[in-house]
């Protein structure tokens, strides 16, 4: 009797045993895909007879995956080669766009929401030039496909801003100009109010965008930006909150509606769910309480972009220990900047927040 | 006795082999035959020279800018000025490449380390080429000394790219180091002068913005070269009266030598005088790097009446007293009541 039988793995019960087969990862002479099989855009199913209409409604929110770590920049912001726009998508209807930080510093998030009837853009990026940052070749590549996927010809769009005032968020708005079957929510504060139907109701009432079986809510929420608004999405219980809340240098445009605002926000979500809010950009880093400066091309240890709605209760309190004074204020994942330059330093540092020297790329 | 004659010499007393020291004697005597007349440095003063009307300034989307990292421009044939391309670094110093018969000067280098970011090394070498063949020379023979005003990472962090360079030497990266290179024993208010073959580079002490910080005057361009410690933009005063001492400095030296132009090593501002904020990668109407001595005299004259921590404008420089780690000059655009 053999002392060392050979190990059989079909013996054993094991067939698919990868050392056991002859090609354990797959014959290269074969082809790619097997006999019979088509290259296909999606898992829906092709040739479809009419559009697939999605419900909305569900419980809880919409699942999602966000990216844990975003494009950053490099050390030598010429040489980078990085996409100039990052597309993340967050579900099938949900989108997340980055503005590559070797574009433009302020590297704003853009959200591409889509329901039955519609897309929404909210937020339009830093940079005008389209060579530079193709945003709108990006989001009608995105839209295309999406129609693809629903069997429609097409889908129309809306595109909005969180502030229309905000240079780093108004810049790719001119690359919409003239696309058919697409709705520019108007820039000026006065037009933007008529078009939500704020005229009288401003800042307490609410706006609604219906892309068809989800309907965005709009939350005027002035503050940072005179004319801010914030969107709701009650599909991902998103909450949109632009330069207003977002792990960074929060410039403060005006004390008193910040504090306004924030109350309203909090209000708000006391009322719906609100799984994570996603603001504008990122400068906040890793360890807390610590940032990138303005201009930084290379941000390698950021913070992740999503927010719990719990911090806008925090948001709230230091707001309103600073309202009425000009200095800036340290919490872990945001700062504060009341009436002081946005480059403002301070040597406070917060209580009981560990103070950790973030590794610093030459 | 310098190192050649010293080689030599020991030859000859040693008595070596007919054969090398036939062999010595004429690769001296094919050398000096080479070897052009020296370049007259110390007549028709100053060197004529011009700085560009435009330096290469980043682009507003950095990962598009297609300029080379570092601008040269040759002020005049024996003088090149590097700048770095502000899409390279938004600090984006200026680094004077100044030549003489026997050694060539580097003041300063780029905000870059790695040869692989970009390579300063192979500029300054192929600048040093390019001068060579114009002049008739071996780039061999010439001595490369890399030097900086202060410091700071901005000006020094290249030194390692000419650690293996062969016949070049560096400043040290102490106090006493760079002292000692250049000599000194009363640091700041001792004068040296450095000869660089002709070529006469004065140099003493202007602390200040940093303790340790020097300012060098090339007696052929007469360019006033003042670091950190003066240039057209926020000047970061750490120590107001070593500082206000060093100015001093500077107006007694320019009352009584010629000075074509004075130069520090960043522009911060703008032609029509806006503050550029720190950190900033595109400057489409930044200032001319060089200033006359007339502008700091007037700064001198403001820096006088100042007591008080804070930032003032001199009308060519923004003096920040001891202001650099509270506060900029810049605001939040969106305030609104």
């Amino acid at each position: 009797m053999a002392q060392n039988p050979a190990y059989n793995s079909a013996l054993s019960g094991n067939p698919q045993s990868a050392t056991a087969r002859t090609y354990p990862n797959g014959n290269p002479a074969l082809g790619y895909n097997p006999p019979g099989a088509r290259h296909t855009d999606s898992a829906v199913p092709l040739h479809r007879k009419t559009a697939v209409v999605h419900d909305y409604a569900c419980d809880g929110p919409a699942p999602g995956n966000l990216a844990f770590r975003w494009t950053y920049g490099s050390n030598v912001a010429a040489r980078n080669r990085d996409p100039r726009v990052q597309v993340v998508q967050y579900n099938e209807d949900t989108f997340v766009l980055r503005q590559n930080v070797c574009v433009h510093w302020e590297a704003p998030f853009t959200y591409l929401l889509f329901g039955n009837a519609g897309a929404l853009l909210i937020d339009t990026g830093a940079t005008a030039n389209a060579q530079a940052y193709p945003l709108r070749e990006t989001v009608d590549a995105i839209l295309a496909r999406w129609c693809q996927a629903r069997g429609r010809k097409s889908v129309p769009l809306t595109v909005a801003l969180t502030s229309g005032e905000d240079a780093a968020q108004n810049q790719g708005l001119v690359q919409f100009a003239g696309r058919p079957d697409t709705t520019i929510v108007p820039k000026p504060l006065a037009l933007m109010k008529r078009f939500y139907g704020l005229d009288a109701s401003w800042p307490s009432g609410s706006g609604r965008i219906d892309l068809g079986g989800r309907v965005i809510g709009v939350i005027p929420t002035p503050g940072t930006h005179r004319d801010g608004v914030s969107f709701h999405d009650p599909y991902c219980d998103f909450l949109f909150t632009g330069d207003l809340l977002f792990p960074g240098k929060i410039n403060i445009g005006n004390d008193r509606d910040f504090v306004a605002s924030l109350e309203r926000l909090r209000d708000f979500v006391r009322q719906q769910p609100v799984k994570w809010l996603l603001g504008g950009h990122v400068e906040m880093m890793f360890v807390p309480g610590k940032y990138y400066p303005r201009f930084a091309t290379y941000k390698p240890y950021e913070r992740v972009l999503e927010m719990t709605p719990d911090l806008i209760d925090e948001a709230l309190a230091h707001a309103r220990e600073i309202q009425g004074k000009d200095m800036m204020l340290i919490r872990p994942d945001f700062v504060l900047f009341n009436g002081v330059s946005p480059d403002q330093k301070t040597k406070v540092w917060p209580e009981g927040v560990p103070d950790i020297n973030p590794p610093r790329p030459f | 006795m310098d190192r050649r004659t010293f080689l030599s010499r020991n030859a000859a007393v040693a008595a070596v082999p007919l054969t090398g020291l036939s062999l010595a004697a004429l690769s001296d005597t094919a050398a000096a035959a080479a070897r052009p007349a020296p370049i007259d440095f110390t007549s028709d003063l100053p060197a004529a020279g011009s700085f560009p009307k435009r330096w290469i300034c980043g682009s507003p989307s950095c990962m598009d800018n297609t300029d080379p990292p570092v601008q040269v421009h040759w002020y005049n044939p024996h003088a090149a000025i590097l700048r770095q391309n502000k899409a390279y670094s938004y600090e984006a110093p200026f680094a004077p490449l100044y030549f003489g018969n026997d050694r060539v000067l580097l003041l300063d280098e780029g905000f870059v380390q790695l040869r692989n970011d970009w390579d300063l090394r192979g500029v300054v070498d192929q600048c040093i080429d390019d001068w060579c063949r114009r002049n008739g020379r071996d780039p061999a023979s010439l001595e490369l000394l890399v030097a900086f005003s202060h410091l700071h990472a901005d000006h020094y962090a290249a030194t390692n790219q000419f650690a293996d360079r062969p016949n070049t030497r560096y400043m040290g990266l102490t106090h006493e180091e760079m002292v000692g290179f250049w000599g000194m024993t009363r640091f700041p208010e001792e004068r040296v002068t450095l000869d660089l073959g002709g070529r006469e580079i004065l140099i003493w002490g202007s602390p200040g913005h940093v303790v340790s910080e020097f300012t060098y005057y090339d007696s052929y361009t007469q360019i006033l070269y003042t670091g950190d410690m003066f240039y057209r933009g926020r000047c970061y005063i750490s120590f107001w009266q070593p500082w206000f001492d060093s100015m001093k400095r500077l107006i007694d030296f320019c009352d009584t030598h010629p000075v074509a132009h004075v130069m520090g090593c960043h522009v911060e501002i703008s032609k029509d005088g806006q503050d550029y904020p720190y950190g900033l990668t595109y400057q489409p109407d930044e200032a001319p790097v060089e200033m006359t001595v007339q502008q700091l005299r007037e700064a001198y004259a403001h820096a006088q009446k100042i007591t008080e921590p804070g930032i003032y404008f001199t009308g060519t420089v923004f003096l920040c007293n001891q202001t650099r780690g509270t506060t900029t000059i810049d605001r939040n655009p969106y305030r609104y009541d």
